[in-house]
């Protein structure tokens, strides 16, 4: 009997792999364009769609985490596959710039965005921008921290959560070492974590953790108020607040795209770079995504202050590339 | 019965054997091999900063003793429930037997979320170590199950005519028969836990998987990864060589006339009742709960459900996963047969296929993509995604080929050679259909982790091609569990069809009960 029903499942394993490797030929040759991305299905397709809809150019979009398609991208090397690198943060495609695997992009598109906002060697741009916030509660927070140093008030002890692992919280602290120099954010990362900081893996799970009540205050990026409601299906009992201006907890990360040098589709992945840094496009990733729009200097996501209003810090977003330094300090400080 | 099986008597392997064998050693040796070209960049003061701080130290304490609880926890539970099910006269035996699996169709991620939703402040080393114990006791439920069904009834007879009880016949007569296969589920159990990251982030425990991860992200920094990779492969391989220690030379002599019976079952009120609130509570704590509470979150802001997708991404998991487990199956047949043999090759690619199954799967990944994409028809092929299943997970087929090999009896060998059948044959026609429920259940596992995987796949899967996994990943990344939750529950249904269908209630004792 076993041995029938080994036979059975062999054959139709045969079966399957057979039918797989016919289908598998017949898709090999496109002439589409091929995108990596690290922004969400989600978040990126209706725009990608719009774009096809638009010049009929076909695209094939790989998902997957910012960082392990970087990853992949310096595996892959000379031989990828990949037109386009959209990426979650500006470090990322920092790393990619830096092993030389992006091509120079033209001025015109270039200079959508303020320089702070893009490549220093002209090689990606960002596209849309994130701000660094404190989401708090604000039936039980009263008094409201006006800088980051004022977290380690026993006031706020066992109150805050921190996402340490995360790279969104490891780009702060890389600006904060950039401001003030590694003592000084050693110092702060140890006060703070002697102030009993609640550590999470995500972001997310930050705010879900403030809205449950198991802590009243964390550090995130601004719109993931807006993602955790939407996701819970209901309004959350939490808000976003800013620091003192020029705080580094202000600072301001970008999400953008490159293109790769081993791109042979040159044309239509520039178009897609002009598309997505169009007014039309930038205006919908505000209303529809509750981001920061990099073109378009005075729209903001409701209820947030315009990009040019918050009093972020300067951040060279190139420093993010390599993050080796801030998480030797997170490590040395046990946070990670 | 080592000495006696078919296995020992092979005085040369065959070449196609070894060839085949070959195959699956380099296979096998390849993540390993992109290792140790990545860690030769690294320079000096890098791997000093990663190797001489304290937090290193606290990391190794961490993911060793992790493992070590786990591990220890998870068999016993999972020798408990096996024997339970095995002799205890419980109603829908074969039903619960399959159940019992299920939990290792949930990825533990997934797994994970579900009891961070249920119990806010659900964190930290106490949570792993509960999350994890349910999730890998079905390795050790399944091995043992198994090695219970193949057991010689005879011997427990005896022991029942010498007035032996409950507790001395399970000593002396059940553990040497099962003790190998125990062993093998626990080594599976253990490796799992070295190479989770799903449980593991989520729950803020430090463990090298999760460090590795940590290295990736936040510096791209590929050599120093996988020098805690490396440090990963040590400790796996300690793992390994102390399971392989723990595997005993079995002095049963089988007679050739097994009696096929089934022990005599206690059929108490009370001890069914036991029995029953022991079995019920692993599958509440397993199965029920999370599939409740991911059904909850799903119903608290319920999305329409796209149909059409759902569909095409189980279609997509089921032929990549079966793909993968044939390929594992291939790879891991030649080799387990070798390994029972003693051939020297046989037992180092064993080891190749084990220690590469403790490793992460974003490094499974990037080393399938260093090598696949030089390769363009090969490269983001369903063919190199379901090898990297086969890589990842034949860890979990090795050992049944092992054990089931090793079990053939030398007298049906003799008469197949007396009828003057070819070798070949008498593989082929006594050795595979003897050996078949344990390969079918090794398959299963491999089956089933396959289609839970998610890092390797993200990086392999052909454009456009989703599986259940990516597709709950897509979701439930950006925080939408309630749109992840259907694609979690398909996986579940469909993980438990090759489940009961290898149990099948029909065949009373389900996996082995009607061999040998």
């Amino acid at each position: 009997m076993a041995l029938k029903r080994l036979r059975f499942i062999t054959l139709a394993l045969a079966l399957s792999l057979g039918a797989s490797l016919l289908t598998g030929c017949a898709s090999q040759k496109s002439e589409s364009l091929v995108i990596y991305s690290g922004r969400s299905e989600s978040f990126i397709s209706q725009f990608l769609n719009q774009f096809t809809a638009l010049t009929g150019a076909k695209l094939d979009v790989r998902y997957g985490d910012s960082a392990a398609l970087a990853a992949q991208l310096l595996e892959e090397g000379v031989n990828s596959p990949a037109d386009i690198f959209i990426s979650q943060d500006a470090g990322a495609l920092g790393a990619i710039s830096e092993a030389g695997l992006l091509a120079p992009l033209e001025q015109r598109i270039l200079d959508r965005v303020e320089d702070k906002y893009r490549s220093s060697r002209s090689d990606w741009v960002g596209i849309t921008g994130r701000a660094r916030v404190f989401a708090y509660s604000p039936e039980r927070v009263k008094t409201l921290p006006f800088s980051i140093d004022q977290l380690t008030l026993p006031i706020y002890r066992a109150k805050i959560g921190i996402a340490p692992t995360n790279s969104s919280f490891q780009a702060f602290i890389t600006a904060l070492i950039q401001s003030r120099g590694e003592a000084a954010a050693l110092n702060w990362l140890e006060r703070l974590k002697a102030n009993d900081v609640k550590l999470y893996e995500k972001n997310s799970q930050i705010v879900a953790a403030i809205d449950a009540g198991e802590i009243d205050l964390g550090l995130v990026n601004h719109y993931y108020l807006w993602e955790v409601s939407k996701a819970l299906g209901r309004e959350i009992a939490v808000a976003n607040g800013f620091f003192a201006p020029g705080d580094t907890g202000n600072m301001i990360n970008v999400a953008g795209a490159g293109i790769l040098k081993t791109s042979t589709n040159l044309d239509v992945s520039l178009e897609l770079l002009t598309y997505l840094l169009s007014d039309e496009v930038q205006r919908e990733f505000i209303e529809k995504t509750y981001e920061y729009s990099l073109a378009l200097k005075d729209a903001n996501p409701v209820g947030l202050p315009a990009l040019s209003q918050i009093p972020s810090p300067r951040v060279d977003l190139s420093l993010l590339a390599n993050l080796s330094k801030t998480q030797a300090l997170l490590i040395k400080v046990g946070l990670i | 019965m080592g000495q006696d099986s078919w296995a020992k008597r092979q005085s040369r392997p065959s070449i196609t054997l070894i060839a085949a064998s070959l195959i699956a050693f380099l296979a096998a040796s390849l993540p390993l091999f992109y290792l140790f070209r990545r860690a030769i960049d690294a320079e000096i003061s890098e791997i000093s900063l990663i190797l001489f701080r304290s937090k290193t130290l606290e990391i190794l304490a961490t993911t060793l003793g992790l493992t070590i609880a786990v591990t220890a926890l998870s068999t016993l539970i999972g020798i408990a429930l096996a024997w339970t099910l095995f002799n205890i006269d419980l109603p829908f035996r074969s039903t619960l037997q399959a159940l019992v699996i299920l939990p290792v169709a949930i990825p533990s991620y997934v797994f994970t979320y579900s009891w961070i939703s249920l119990i806010p402040g659900f964190k930290g080393l106490w949570a792993a170590l509960f999350v994890l114990v349910l999730a890998t006791t079905p390795y050790i439920t399944l091995t043992t199950l198994a090695a219970l069904r193949r057991s010689d009834w005879s011997t427990y007879e005896v022991a029942q005519t010498l007035g032996l009880n409950g507790l001395q016949i399970f000593v002396r007569v059940t553990w040497p028969q099962i003790k190998n296969s125990v062993a093998a589920g626990s080594l599976l159990s253990a490796l799992y836990v070295l190479s989770d990251f799903g449980a593991i982030s989520l729950l803020g425990v430090d463990t090298l998987t999760r460090a590795i991860e940590n290295i990736y992200r936040g510096s791209f920094d590929r050599s120093s990864a996988s020098i805690l990779a490396l440090i990963l492969v040590a400790i796996s391989a300690l793992v390994i060589r102390l399971e392989e220690r723990s595997r005993q030379r079995l002095h049963i002599i089988k007679s050739s006339n097994r009696i096929i019976k089934r022990a005599k079952t206690n059929d108490k009120l009370k001890v069914r009742l036991i029995a029953l609130f022991g079995i019920g509570s692993y599958l509440a704590l397993g199965l029920v709960i999370p599939l409740f509470q991911l059904l909850s979150i799903f119903l608290a802001n319920s999305t329409s459900i796209n149909y059409s997708l759902l569909f095409k991404a189980s279609i997509s998991t089921l032929t990549a996963a079966c793909l993968g487990a044939l390929i594992a199956l291939a790879l891991a047949l030649p080799v387990g047969v070798l390994s029972a043999q003693g051939s020297r090759l046989g037992r180092v690619s064993d080891k190749a296929i084990l220690i590469v199954h403790a490793l992460p799967g974003i490094v499974m990944g990037l080393a399938l993509v260093s090598f696949g994409s030089s390769i363009p028809w090969l490269y983001h092929s369903l063919l190199l995604l379901s090898f990297a299943y086969a890589l990842l997970f034949m860890a979990k087929a090795v050992g049944s080929v092992r054990s089931s090999v090793d079990r053939v009896p030398k007298n049906l060998i003799e008469i197949s050679a007396t009828l003057g059948l070819p070798k070949s044959a008498t593989f082929r026609r006594v050795v595979i259909p003897i050996a078949t429920p344990g390969l079918l259940s090794g398959t299963l596992l491999v089956l089933l982790a396959a289609m839970k995987e998610l890092p390797a796949t993200l990086m392999l899967k052909p454009i456009g091609f989703e599986t259940l996994a990516t597709q709950m990943w897509s979701y439930s990344s950006i925080f939408r569990f309630n749109e992840a939750a259907p694609y979690a529950l398909l996986l579940v249904l469909i993980a438990a069809i090759p489940t009961f269908l290898i149990n099948r209630p029909d065949k009373g004792d389900g996996i082995g009960g009607d061999q040998i």
